[in-house]
């Protein structure tokens, strides 16, 4: 039976719709519709915190035990600071690690280079290194104009990170102070 | 179904600061695919619904009073008392939208393959169906009807900072609704809940429905820039149907 929006606007205002389609909104027979279980039903539950920003919300995290993979984030009710709640991005940081998208390999691109190339690690990190090293050491002063100590650098800036947790945030800071940084932001500010 | 009956949503568009954590958690729960998004002028995004988006936050900067009023819209299938979407489809394909009974919420099966989508699209009132591409279903809000059948409040309602979102049994949200609204009509003598009497998702509007939508409530004016959903008053004669 074909109708269009016209006919039925005006079949359902003349009441006439119920016998034309006979027993129009009872209920029809139950229909196998989204019978299958809640995703979370057998997975293992564990909290954890929100690795984002400063505030800290709990977390509850589902986990499916034959792959070990995450199948489910969302806030923590029983955790004081958000009581189950979660912004944009504590509601979708259940990407952070299943994204397919995802950067899992060193990519370097060379200077004056328009390419990405996959490098090692064991390359990478050295390379970083000797990096920092070379530049802190040409930079680094021990005191300023008027003869006062700094002992600083003022050659490297760090722009931190918002997918850090505070921890790894206060290594970081730590480790940037050590080697006499001086400009420390998180990019969560640019 | 009875109306005071089932689930319904109350969302308090007073505190709503449009962060998307409703947006995210629908996502996420459901694990429905992203959209490569742009910038079109308005944090808005995606633009608007469709086949893996079944909730939007929309942004509207309007001028009420001589002052510029910046008014969020969480928008989502209203879950209609009396849903228009499911009697069209009853039309056409028996059993293709299903209306749960211990809830009320509309949900729409995999036998919405079958559907005219823009039969159905424009059956809708507020304007919500969409169609999923890749699988040819027709998609929206299902109320989260797996975790509410497990005792789990819908991801949009669990993640909101804000309390923007609530829900529970019908009853109980129409009398917080009906008090916050007392409340900010103290202030905004304007405000008012939309379409209330029809549908499960009661939007409390501090400003002008047209504010925030055209398609807010059910007869908002210009609502016929597109395609013609069906109005009030059409929506409002149905209703006696059901009792025959």
């Amino acid at each position: 039976m074909k109708m269009n929006r016209r006919g039925f606007i005006k079949l359902a205002a003349t009441g006439t719709v119920a016998a034309a389609f006979g027993g129009l909104g009872i209920s029809l027979a139950p229909v196998a519709v989204h019978a299958e279980g809640l995703a979370i039903d057998k997975a293992t539950l564990t909290t954890s915190v929100c690795c984002y920003c400063a505030v800290g919300c709990g977390l509850l995290v589902w986990t499916d035990p034959a792959t070990g993979r995450t199948i489910n984030i969302e806030g923590n009710p029983d955790h004081p600071t958000n009581e189950g709640t979660l912004c944009p991005k504590g509601s979708s940081i259940w990407q952070t690690t299943e994204q397919s998208q995802r950067i899992t390999k060193v990519l370097y691109r060379a200077p004056g280079s328009d390419k990405w190339e996959e490098k090692s690690w064991d390359w990478a990190l050295p390379r970083i290194a000797r990096k920092i090293k070379d530049t802190r050491d040409a930079s680094f002063e021990a005191l300023n104009d008027k003869g006062q100590p700094v002992n600083r650098t003022r050659a490297m800036a760090s722009v931190g990170s918002a997918a850090i947790d505070n921890e790894e945030g206060w290594l970081l800071q730590a480790m940037h102070r050590s080697l006499g940084l001086v400009y420390l932001e998180s990019h969560a500010r640019i | 179904m009875s109306e005071n009956k089932g689930k319904t949503f109350f969302i308090d568009q007073t505190r709503c600061t449009a962060c998307r954590g409703c947006q995210a958690a629908c996502k996420q729960w459901k694990k429905l695919a992203a959209d490569e998004t742009v910038n079109t002028g308005s944090y808005q995004n995606p633009p608007d619904l469709n086949g893996h988006t079944f909730k939007l936050v929309r942004f509207n900067e309007v001028e009420v009073d001589g002052k510029l009023k910046w008014v969020f819209f969480p928008e989502q299938c209203r879950h209609c008392l009396e849903p228009p979407c499911k009697m069209m489809a009853d039309a056409f394909i028996p059993g293709a939208i299903i209306q749960d009974e211990a809830t009320g919420a509309v949900l729409y099966t995999e036998k919405t393959k079958e559907l005219d989508y823009q039969t159905i699209r424009e059956a809708c009132p507020y304007d919500i169906p969409r169609k999923e591409e890749t699988t040819g279903l027709l998609t929206k809000c299902n109320m989260c009807i797996d975790r509410v059948r497990a005792g789990m409040l819908p991801a949009c309602v669990k993640t909101c900072p804000t309390y923007t979102m609530h829900f529970g049994d019908r009853d109980e949200m129409l009398a917080i609704a009906r008090a916050r609204l007392a409340e900010v009509q103290k202030t905004s003598p304007a405000a008012l809940l939309a379409d209330s009497d029809l549908v499960r998702v009661l939007y409390l509007c501090e400003v002008h429905p047209s504010h925030y939508h055209h398609h807010m409530v059910a007869d908002a004016g210009g609502a016929t820039d597109r395609i013609g959903p069906f109005s009030r008053r059409a929506l409002l004669a149905m209703r006696p149907l059901r009792m025959g």
